[in-house]
């Protein structure tokens, strides 16, 4: 499904990235992750939920683009409906990848050779005719660094979060225009009875950890949901008429 | 009475006697309900006295589903219990050669027959042509132990389940955190010394006990969980013990840990019990071995000819370089119990109270119980003690009558004839008048919700059905039909075909055993 490999610029010197965006280009996806430092940006157009990996059991946190597997509702043809596209979803096809074992080697550029953006003679060069990066490859590089410091930033936040009793499980039964129902599961959400009753020393330490702001943009997040419900339902208007 | 005498009966001090999983379970039941650490609202202490000199013995490696809630109440996280405790999942019991001897087996799941509550299927299953095994066409659960499969997944939050599970456990480890647990964090005191004498006191109640190395220890409430020897029930109090083995033979079991032939072997699902000519053979998977052994009527067979079966049983599942290592350890009991279990201030849980065959993994269960109601109804004065004895006593000789009969009846539908150990247990005389009686009415209906005795009944009818339909009984269909016959079988036919969907939609989504328990050793489950 990917293949991972460190970018190099002989190796890599004659690839291309596809930009732009599409259900073709791998966006067609129900969720992307997000991170604390990005939430002030993803609550602006999306809400905010926590669901958990299926391989270890873990939480993290999403922005939600859909009711169901591979449904992106701000996703229309060539066209990304929103004024801010998730850091996880522009990041692609890069990624960043530890150069060896332990934590303290360098993080570095990795490039998933197996994702649809990915070409040979389609889209953005990566690397100039002397070697070096193009300035499409520097922004992205720049905007993985800045993925990677949010990663490291909120990498304590969801203990912090169990810790505290502030994750619950958040059932939504949706009812659309056209009568149709759908019930999101496996989302979780900030504990906001909980949240307001924290006392002074867990706040400071929340904010001290730069995580009580992320803590209600997510709450705030929330009310981004009428929105989603609002696009699923002229997605149906548009098919019919369609 | 007064008020200042009313204070001096109120029961402020509860001495266990006795370690082992009864003696700290209880402990840990009790403590969880009642504060008793320093900085409870009221002065109440839990003493639980352990010889540092008598070894657990170590039975018990199988659970119910209610450990589960046992484990919660008191307090534990499910992945340190699995992790500390060398535990793996357990989904039922597997039966093998117990209908014919040959080859033949049947599942006892933890999981009731689909839509139990309003449809009874054993009758629609005993009108299909070709009908897959009871257990499969029922439930989906079995499906899942042929491939050593889990009950949840790592996203599943701890205790809850996908189908329902109970544990197989390492008892001695089990034993180490359940202490560790009740004098850490739940405050429970606690002793090592031996005891040597019971005090009475002029009412005739226990006033004490004295030990050879922390002197005299008085209480309100004494909890004998002294094992087979029954220090303060049996001994000192001289109640009656109630020899049951007219009706369960087996008195003698050889236990044997077995090693995996590879590190990576899959854990199986459920515990295995494999019929022999005098007894039957259980073996459980625990992540770092089986544990194993032969449980015997020694009227029927030698020790040598009962260590010989068990021995070809673990050269069949594990080799013979497994087989050639095994110094099976010995364990005579006594089938039975007490006549009564809590007597003026003294209540005996665990073995000092009884101890029948593990057959269906009864003995934890009943300390669970045993705990629980002790913590539910815990008598606040010594006034009221008699009254919740005596309920107890009514409660718990109940639950004894229905392992009895439950038992039995694994013995009683058996259709070997290859030793006088089998055709004895069919014998009239072996058999509970009450088991008897149900065996006749369910000829003629398949047993359901009228046959529940009370809302906590041990075993429940389910559990009937398992064990009826997979060892062959036969109930005849009913003579005078029913006006909605057909939208009964439509309704049944629609069951039977959604179990298996949801048998084989179970089989693609649930990891196996090992694999589970390797991720919870790596992430642990999630609280919610």
């Amino acid at each position: 499904m990917s293949q991972h490999e460190v970018l190099n610029s002989e190796k890599h010197r004659q690839l291309r990235v596809k930009t732009g965006y599409g259900a073709a280009l791998g966006d067609a996806v129900m969720y992307a992750m997000t991170y604390p430092m990005e939430f002030r940006d993803i609550q602006s157009c999306y809400p905010i939920l926590f669901t958990k990996d299926s391989n270890t059991g873990g939480f993290f946190a999403v922005a939600i683009l859909g009711f169901e597997a591979d449904q992106n509702l701000f996703l229309q043809d060539d066209r990304w409906d929103a004024a801010y596209v998730p850091a996880l979803i522009q990041r692609q096809p890069f990624l960043i990848a530890k150069s060896g074992e332990g934590d303290a080697r360098p993080p570095v550029v990795s490039i998933d050779l197996d994702h649809p953006r990915v070409s040979q003679d389609e889209g953005e060069a990566l690397f100039d005719d002397g070697s070096e990066p193009s300035e499409f490859l520097k922004k992205k590089i720049a905007l993985l660094d800045k993925l990677h410091r949010g990663l490291q930033h909120g990498s304590g936040f969801i203990d912090t979060l169990l810790q505290h009793e502030l994750l619950e499980q958040i059932a939504f039964d949706i009812v659309f225009n056209d009568g149709s129902k759908k019930t999101l599961q496996g989302f979780y959400s900030i504990a906001e009875e909980r949240l307001y009753q924290l006392k002074g020393d867990v706040l400071e330490s929340l904010n001290q950890a730069g995580y009580l702001q992320p803590v209600f943009m997510a709450v705030a997040s929330l009310s981004r949901v009428r929105d989603l419900i609002e696009r699923r339902n002229r997605l149906q208007v548009s098919q019919a008429a369609g | 009475m007064g008020y200042y005498s009313h204070m001096e009966d109120r029961i402020s001090r509860i001495v266990v006697v006795g370690g082992g999983s009864a003696g700290w379970l209880s402990a840990g039941v009790i403590a969880a309900e009642h504060r008793v650490d320093p900085e409870a609202r009221q002065p109440f202490e839990l003493l639980l006295i352990e010889s540092p000199d008598v070894p657990t013995i170590g039975v018990g490696e199988g659970t119910w589903p209610s450990m589960r809630s046992t484990l919660q109440r008191i307090g534990l996280s499910e992945t340190d219990f699995l992790r500390e405790c060398d535990a793996s999942f357990k989904q039922g019991t597997f039966f093998r050669n117990w209908h014919t001897g040959n080859g033949d087996t049947y599942s006892h799941p933890f999981t009731v027959p689909t839509d139990y509550a309003d449809t009874n299927l054993a009758p629609h299953w005993l009108a299909l042509a070709d009908a897959p095994p009871f257990a499969d066409a029922v439930t989906p659960q079995t499906a899942l132990f042929a491939d050593c499969l889990a009950p949840k997944q790592i996203t599943t939050p701890e205790y809850a389940f996908v189908v329902n599970y109970a544990y197989h456990l390492d008892a001695g480890k089990f034993v180490e955190l359940l202490r560790q647990h009740c004098t850490g964090k739940l405050g429970v005191k606690h002793i090592e010394a031996n005891v040597s004498q019971v005090n009475a006191a002029g009412n005739g109640d226990i006033r004490s006990v004295t030990t050879d190395r922390a002197g005299e220890i008085s209480g309100d409430l004494f909890i004998d969980c002294t094992g087979t020897k029954s220090l303060l029930l049996g001994e000192h109090f001289e109640i009656p013990f109630q020899s049951q083995q007219a009706y369960l033979f087996n008195d003698t079991a050889l236990a044997a840990q077995v090693p995996y032939t590879e590190d990576d072997q899959a854990i199986q699902s459920c515990t295995h019990s494999t019929a022999q000519t005098a007894g039957w053979i259980w073996d459980i998977g625990l992540p770092t071995r089986r544990g194993t052994g032969h449980v015997y009527s020694s009227a029927h067979i030698s020790e040598d000819e009962a260590t010989g079966q068990l021995l070809a049983y673990i050269k069949e599942v594990a080799g013979d370089k497994a087989a050639a290592s095994i110094a099976p350890r010995k364990i005579r009991y006594q089938p039975g119990h007490r006549r009564e279990f809590w007597h003026r201030n003294c209540v005996a849980i665990g073995m000092s109270s009884g101890f029948i065959e593990p057959l269906e993994a009864s003995a934890l269960v009943m300390v669970e119980l045993a705990a629980g109601m002790i913590a539910d109804q815990l008598p606040p004065t010594r006034d009221v003690m008699d009254i919740v004895a005596e309920r107890y006593n009514r409660k718990f000789l109940r639950h004894w009558q229905q392992i009895i009969e439950f038992l039995k009846l694994h013995y009683v539908l058996s259709a070997r004839d290859d030793s006088p150990y089998w055709q004895d247990n069919r014998a009239a005389s072996s058999i509970p008048e009450k088991l008897s009686e149900q065996l006749l009415l369910w000829r003629y209906r398949s047993p359901w919700h009228q046959d529940a005795e009370a809302v906590d009944d041990l075993f429940p009818i389910p559990s009937y059905q398992y064990i009826l339909y997979g060892m062959g009984f036969r109930t005849e269909p009913r003579h005078t039909g029913s006006r909605r016959q057909e939208l009964h079988q439509r309704h049944a036919a629609e069951l039977f075909r959604k179990n298996a969907a949801r048998a084989a939609q179970l089989q693609q989504a649930l990891p196996g055993n090992r694999d589970l328990l390797n991720k919870v050793r790596e992430f642990g489950f999630q609280k919610l």
